[in-house]
């Protein structure tokens, strides 16, 4: 163990690399997040019901492509560095959120959609003040998940150029630096828990008051 | 007014109609209950009437317009809902909850809250402490309450109710029954209300219609229902118990006649020549302050010429201090009394004051002259 390796890798190599990351991340989430959560609502719909299962299922077949490959594969098509990542990243990041969209909808309670349109909500407005804000509980758990997930995904992003932790790492493995890796999978670990214990706060605000118990 | 002509709604993938070829007119400010066993298509007319479900066939009309005119969701921000399940928004207020319909209505906020507080007054609830809870703070009995003020919101003519007090236990399910007959009866609604249970029918409705297995058996008031039921279905629907479930349609007011013989305990010696003079078969005792304390009949007498000490004939009247009714009790309740004093005679109570008596063979002649009808 060198202290001055140490120091360089945590000092000097680390910020920037932590600040890719993050931006790789949140950049990641945020598509992921624009992507599935209209595409779950979409499938929850009377009329695209029938198509959940399909699309749900690509999502899966999706999911159980290594990481390392969906980056090996961005690459020939978009080149090297942060986009082809960040494209990787989103696919990554669908289905839980997806997944989740459709579960939380469907587990809204039928007898308070029946009330709300008995009463003459119209079907948009059900969706934004009585669907989503029951769903967006489990939504926010989805989202958790698909965000953690990024962030380990994203230390592949090296192989294909596209820098944050990932090359710490990288570069530890090469010149057998054990501080860089050390330093890299450590960062790595912390950024995904904080995000973790962060969006989990943000779930506990946003559950909606008179919920909390169940 | 409510109008069905020939309404049949079949779902999809199934040959039995759920509701066939229904028609039926609910006058403006009546209540309409359906009843019948689960699956007689009760519900489904209920839901058809505020296009929850639509109907395969045949036409229904509010005020005399089709109301596939209306937009849908126009029709049902117009028709009070409640349904058996509330579906009160968990992550909204009690206040929020009830605003709903107001809010559509795009009315003003300072209304909004005016019309909440006045609504949580008439369900008797405390607007300062019930106002800003959430739903799962409160009982099962508030929340249906809360379901029906939130149905009232805007005032609708008429409303739909789908077993509205069938999840509430039956002693709150007695006190909701009552208040929403008071209720009511000052606002005069045209009211749908689905039950399964008859006596919540005889009771709720101004006309009762009987369903099963997708078609309307009998559409009468509860009297008619009673006294004449269509068939075997609807007379085994209704229990034999009917002669008796329709005591419970009248009063005592409505049977009562004039006390005749009321007497102090001074004139007890003489209560016999007392009677004949009056041509009564009851003597009512008073206290000292005129109010009734029991009564006695020819039989405590005895025939003609018997001497019975006052002491025993006081202490026999006084035996039925409880064999009083009050003017508002129904006659399936006085008839009850009777059975529980062994006595063919009621005191009739008008508050304190005795008002008249009623008598066993006056519930007998009333029951039987209805059936003859």
């Amino acid at each position: 163990m060198n202290w001055m390796r140490f120091q360089d890798a945590l000092f000097h190599r680390a910020p920037a690399a932590l600040a890719v990351h993050i931006l790789m991340v949140l950049i990641s989430v945020v598509v992921a997040v624009v992507i599935s959560v209209p595409l779950g609502v979409v499938l929850t719909r009377p009329r695209f019901r029938r198509y959940g299962f399909i699309v749900l299922n690509v999502l899966n077949m999706m999911q159980t492509i290594p990481g390392l490959a969906i980056v090996a594969l961005a690459m020939p098509l978009l080149g090297l560095g942060l986009k082809p990542t960040i494209v990787a990243l989103v696919v990554q990041g669908l289905l839980p959120i997806a997944r989740n969209t459709i579960a939380g909808l469907y587990g809204v309670n039928a007898d308070v959609k029946e009330a709300a349109l008995g009463m003459g909500m119209p079907a948009k407005k059900i969706l934004y003040e009585v669907e989503l804000p029951l769903a967006m509980p489990i939504i926010l758990a989805g989202i958790r998940t698909s965000a953690v997930y990024v962030v380990s995904v994203g230390t592949l992003a090296a192989y294909i150029g596209g820098g944050g932790l990932g090359d710490l790492i990288l570069t530890g493995l090469n010149m057998f630096w054990s501080e860089f890796l050390i330093v890299g999978a450590g960062l790595g670990a912390v950024l995904a828990i904080a995000l973790d214990r962060a969006l989990a706060y943000l779930e506990y605000r946003i559950t909606p008051p008179g919920m909390s118990s169940e | 007014m409510i109008e069905l002509r020939e309404v049949t709604k079949v779902y999809k993938g199934q040959t039995v109609p759920a509701v066939d070829r229904l028609s039926l007119k609910i006058p403006e400010g009546e209540t309409c209950v359906f009843v019948g066993p689960s699956g007689c298509g009760k519900s489904t007319t209920l839901r058809m009437i505020n296009r929850m479900i639509e109907p395969t066939s045949g036409t229904i009309l509010i005020n005399n317009k089709d109301i596939r005119e209306s937009d849908p969701d126009r029709l049902r921000m117009g028709i009070g809902y409640v349904i058996q399940q509330i579906g009160l928004l968990p992550h909204r207020t009690v206040a929020e909850n009830i605003a709903i319909v107001p809010r559509l209505y795009g009315w003003p906020k300072e209304k909004i809250r005016k019309r909440v507080d006045e609504l949580l007054e008439l369900i008797g609830l405390d607007p300062e402490t019930t106002r800003d809870k959430y739903p799962s703070q409160l009982s099962g009995g508030q929340m249906q309450r809360v379901g029906v003020a939130r149905a009232m919101a805007v005032d609708p003519p008429i409303m739909l109710m789908d077993e509205p007090f069938g999840a509430v236990d039956p002693i709150a399910r007695n006190y909701l029954q009552d208040e929403f007959l008071r209720l009511q009866r000052e606002m005069r609604k045209t009211i749908c209300f689905v039950t399964h249970d008859i006596n919540e029918a005889i009771k709720m409705g101004d006309r009762i219609a009987i369903f099963n297995k997708g078609r309307l058996v009998q559409y009468g008031t509860p009297h008619e229902i009673l006294t004449r039921p269509a068939n075997e279905f609807v007379s085994d629907f209704i229990g034999y118990d009917r002669v008796v479930k329709k005591l419970g349609l009248y009063r005592v007011a409505d049977l009562a006649g004039p006390a005749g013989c009321v007497a102090r305990e001074g004139e007890l010696p003489e209560i016999g020549r007392l009677m004949r003079e009056k041509e009564s078969d009851v003597a009512f005792l008073v206290d000292a302050h005129g109010r009734p304390c029991g009564f006695l009949t020819t039989e405590d007498i005895g025939g003609m010429g018997d001497e019975i000490s006052p002491q025993s004939l006081m202490q026999k009247a006084l035996g039925r201090r409880g064999a009083f009714a009050q003017r508002e009790m129904v006659l399936r309740d006085a008839l009850s009394l009777m059975l529980e004093y062994d006595t063919e005679y009621l005191g009739v109570l008008n508050g304190g004051d005795l008002a008249g008596v009623i008598t066993l063979s006056a519930i007998r002649k009333h029951s039987c002259r209805k059936e003859g009808e």
